[in-house]
């Protein structure tokens, strides 16, 4: 933040003249527009600003003011910003203002000066790898059970039109703090195509996995691939397999962080034969160096790799890199063996681009509106059928998935999982990403053995768990 | 006095008081997301030392810090001797042949954007399909095939120091051709007809009278290693295999933006302030007591 600064001031300490003019010439002197970027003198954010509020009717369930505009920033990804665009033209029609939609990928180095300074936008899509972290602002967010409870433009409760377990990755320390509006469904991807031309089928536990990795072998392939950036995507399979494995406990063991939490049984008999898996040379070589769309790619597009863990953004991502007719098609995450706790079919599901709305917004009631219109039957259906992904809303997707295998399949997981579908997210709310990519490129490169990365993840957990500055969610 | 008084002003405004005011931040537990702070007193600095991963990412950059500077500037310094009085040793002083031809086209990767040749290396690095393996594997090197260079804890920081020092070589090379230039040829022609050597050159006659140019740019180019946040983070975002790659800067960067911890963050960059004050006033003190003796030599 202050490099700049501290340059400038440590160089012009006792400098004569001319060595000063010489150093300037490099260009070490320039102070940088950077060290300005701090929080903004003293204005307090206590007041809340009496925002003109109008009249709460059946229509208008949180009083949105008549003529006034939703300021909007929207993180401008995969999914682009237009589906929210799409919600000011009912906006408009109800309340006269329209849906200003400012589209960002730099969402915490921009909105951090609105935050500090009182003045938030109404609705804001905090996704993309430059998110703030929901710790850091949970404090500052409306709580959105309101929303959720209120009835959509179709006239039934919010809540009961989404898939079960939507809500709880937005629920921080017992709060609803902020909705998201993606179905994501983790698993492993394969082509249909290409499992069918070997007679394989995808595989449902570890033991599965092995042994078509042995066949895959035989026709020079691997069973996985992956990219430096990206391999704690084999995390969050772990993770999925030791709670199918396990059960419930295993995962609040594990969003508990408790000690020792690595080493239950569970996770163990998961983390062992992927180690199996490593060691018998079913992972294409080379993964710690390879930027993870090329690794991706020898999944999607060279088909060196027949199985690729990942969300189901997958085929949105590599929908310029996917192999004609390769027919893309999700199986659930795999337990270690047949007697696993979960059934075959339970499935890792939940949501992303979280959108919330800031306490201090001035339009508030009109952020949460606009959320209400994006929920409704028309515009998440708009979503599923623009984007190739369904929104959190059931049933807006028809059976032939607009010609996606991918999205068809991810509705029949879903389906086929009814109750059983569970989420984790401790890996992302304590922000451990960063620290886990290390030792996972280590254990996959074939570096650091199951043991080796039990107590790097071991120390990782502990080092937040004793720290007593974080703030700790409980899972239950 | 107006224009000593507003510049001075502008000093003050934007570059001492947010320094201040990042020292203060330091001591307090700021998210980086509410108008006001905690105070905290020397807590982050507390944590900080206790940090294996900070203190590794200290240890990084104090890597970058020596080995950087070294390198480029014996390489650059080595080609400007051959371009400027490197060539043949019969007739006048001059460099290789082509030489004016060598120094433009050196200069080139220093044209292109840190971020540009970040990425570009990474894809010669790419371990299926980049250019070094294709070439390694094509010399019959098998144990290149499918080697990631930056993936490898023994190999990450070699290969990262490998893209910064192609892209500064061009530049301080330049540099000190200017510099060499300003030294008057009369010198070159008599160490030549005392049966100085080009070696010899180089380091008796040319390296003692520059000694100036070269301590700036080693003050520039270690400020510069004490950052390198752009080549670091395009190469291994995430710090690279082990954590070996890993700088203060990046650490900053995460903290702050990352993990909404300001405060921490602050700290950091203050103990970076400190070590950059105590790298440039080593190089000064340093370059003061050799100057102190050689005048002493003088007078005797």
């Amino acid at each position: 933040m202050n490099r700049e600064s501290d340059r400038a001031t440590t160089d012009t300490t006792a400098l004569a003249r001319r060595r000063f003019l010489r150093l300037a010439s490099f260009g070490v002197l320039l102070p940088a527009g950077l060290s300005a970027c701090a929080a903004g003198g003293s204005s307090s954010g206590e007041e809340t600003s009496a925002a003109p509020a109008g009249e709460v009717t059946e229509d208008n369930p949180f009083g949105v003011p008549k003529d006034t505009d939703v300021d909007a920033v929207i993180f401008d990804g995969g999914y682009g910003t237009d589906y929210v665009s799409f919600a000011s033209t009912a906006f408009a029609a109800a309340h006269g203002g329209e849906v200003k939609v400012t589209p960002s990928t730099q969402i915490s180095q921009q909105m951090q000066p609105r935050f500090v300074g009182g003045n938030p936008p109404d609705l804001l899509d905090n996704s993309g790898a430059n998110n703030i972290g929901l710790a850091t602002i949970a404090a500052q967010l409306k709580e959105l059970t309101p929303l959720v409870e209120a009835k959509n433009l179709e006239g039934t409760v919010i809540k009961d039109t989404l898939y079960p377990g939507m809500l709880d990755d937005g629920t921080y320390d017992g709060k609803l703090v902020q909705l998201n509006y993606v179905l994501t469904v983790y698993g492993l991807w394969y082509s249909k195509t290409l499992f069918a031309a070997n007679g394989w089928t995808p595989p449902t536990t570890w033991d599965e996995a092995l042994a078509l990795g042995e066949q895959a072998k035989a026709k020079g392939k691997f069973l996985f691939c992956w990219g430096k950036e990206a391999a704690t995507y084999y995390l969050t399979l772990a993770i999925d397999g030791a709670v199918k494995e396990g059960g419930d406990d295993v995962r609040t063991a594990l969003g508990n962080l408790e000690a020792d939490c690595w080493s239950l049984p569970a996770v163990q008999s998961v983390l062992t034969k992927m180690g199996t898996a490593v060691s018998s040379g079913y992972f294409r070589p080379g993964g710690a160096g390879t930027q993870f769309t090329a690794a991706q790619a020898q999944w999607s597009q060279a088909q060196e790799a027949i199985l690729y863990p990942s969300g189901s953004w997958i085929e949105n991502e590599m929908k310029d890199q996917t192999a004609t007719d390769f027919q893309m098609t999700g199986t659930p995450s795999l337990a270690a063996s047949a007697s696993a706790s979960l059934p075959a079919t339970a499935l890792h599901a939940s949501a992303g681009e979280p959108f919330l709305v800031p306490a201090q917004a001035k339009n508030a009631a009109g952020g949460m509106e606009t959320l209400r219109i994006m929920l409704s039957k028309e515009a998440a259906t708009n979503f599923a059928k623009t984007k190739l992904s369904s929104t959190v809303v059931r049933d807006t997707v028809p059976a032939d998935a607009f010609g996606s295998t991918a999205l068809a399949s991810q509705v029949a997981m879903l389906e086929a999982a009814g109750e059983d579908s569970f989420t984790h997210n401790f890996i992302d709310i304590y922000g451990m990403n960063t620290d886990m990519l290390v030792v996972w490129n280590s254990f996959l490169s074939g570096q650091l053995d199951v043991a080796g990365l039990t107590s790097g993840m071991q120390e990782i957990t502990d080092k937040v768990r004793e720290d007593d500055s974080v703030t700790k969610v409980t899972v239950s | 006095m107006v224009f000593l008084v507003l510049p001075f002003l502008g000093y003050l405004a934007l570059v001492i008081y947010p320094f201040l005011q990042a020292a203060y931040y330091s001591l307090t537990s700021w998210s980086g997301f509410t108008a006001t702070q905690d105070f905290v007193g020397l807590d982050n600095y507390a944590r900080l030392l206790g940090d294996d991963t900070f203190l590794k990412a200290v240890g990084n950059s104090l890597t970058l810090l020596v080995v950087l500077p070294l390198l480029t500037l014996v390489l650059s310094f080595a080609l400007a001797c051959l371009v400027t009085f490197g060539g043949s040793s019969t007739g006048g002083v001059r460099g290789l042949r082509g030489s004016s031809f060598y120094r433009v086209v050196s200069f080139f990767p220093y044209i292109v954007p840190a971020i540009a040749s970040g990425i570009i290396f990474a894809a010669v690095y790419d371990p299926s399909a980049g250019l070094l393996n294709g070439i390694l594997t094509g010399l019959g090197l098998g144990t290149a095939e499918d080697y990631p260079w930056l993936g490898d804890a023994r190999t990450a920081m070699i290969a990262t120091v490998a893209v910064i020092v192609w892209t500064f070589v061009g530049f301080y090379m330049v540099l000190f051709v200017a510099a060499i230039k300003g030294i008057p040829a009369e010198l070159f022609e008599a160490a030549r007809l005392d049966g100085a050597g080009r070696f010899r050159t180089a380091v008796s006659v040319a390296a003692p009278s520059m000694t100036g140019a070269l301590r700036s740019a080693y003050i520039y180019l270690g400020i510069f290693a004490l950052d390198a946040f752009v080549f670091l983070s395009v190469l291994n975002p995430a710090g690279g295999p082990q954590n070996s790659t890993l700088v203060i800067t990046q650490q900053i960067y995460s903290t702050a933006f990352r993990q909404g911890r300001f405060g921490l963050a602050c700290a950091m960059g203050v103990l970076l302030a400190v070590i950059t004050f105590v790298f440039v006033g080593l190089v000064f003190g340093v370059g003061r007591l050799l100057g102190r003796e050689k005048k002493a030599e003088v007078l005797r």
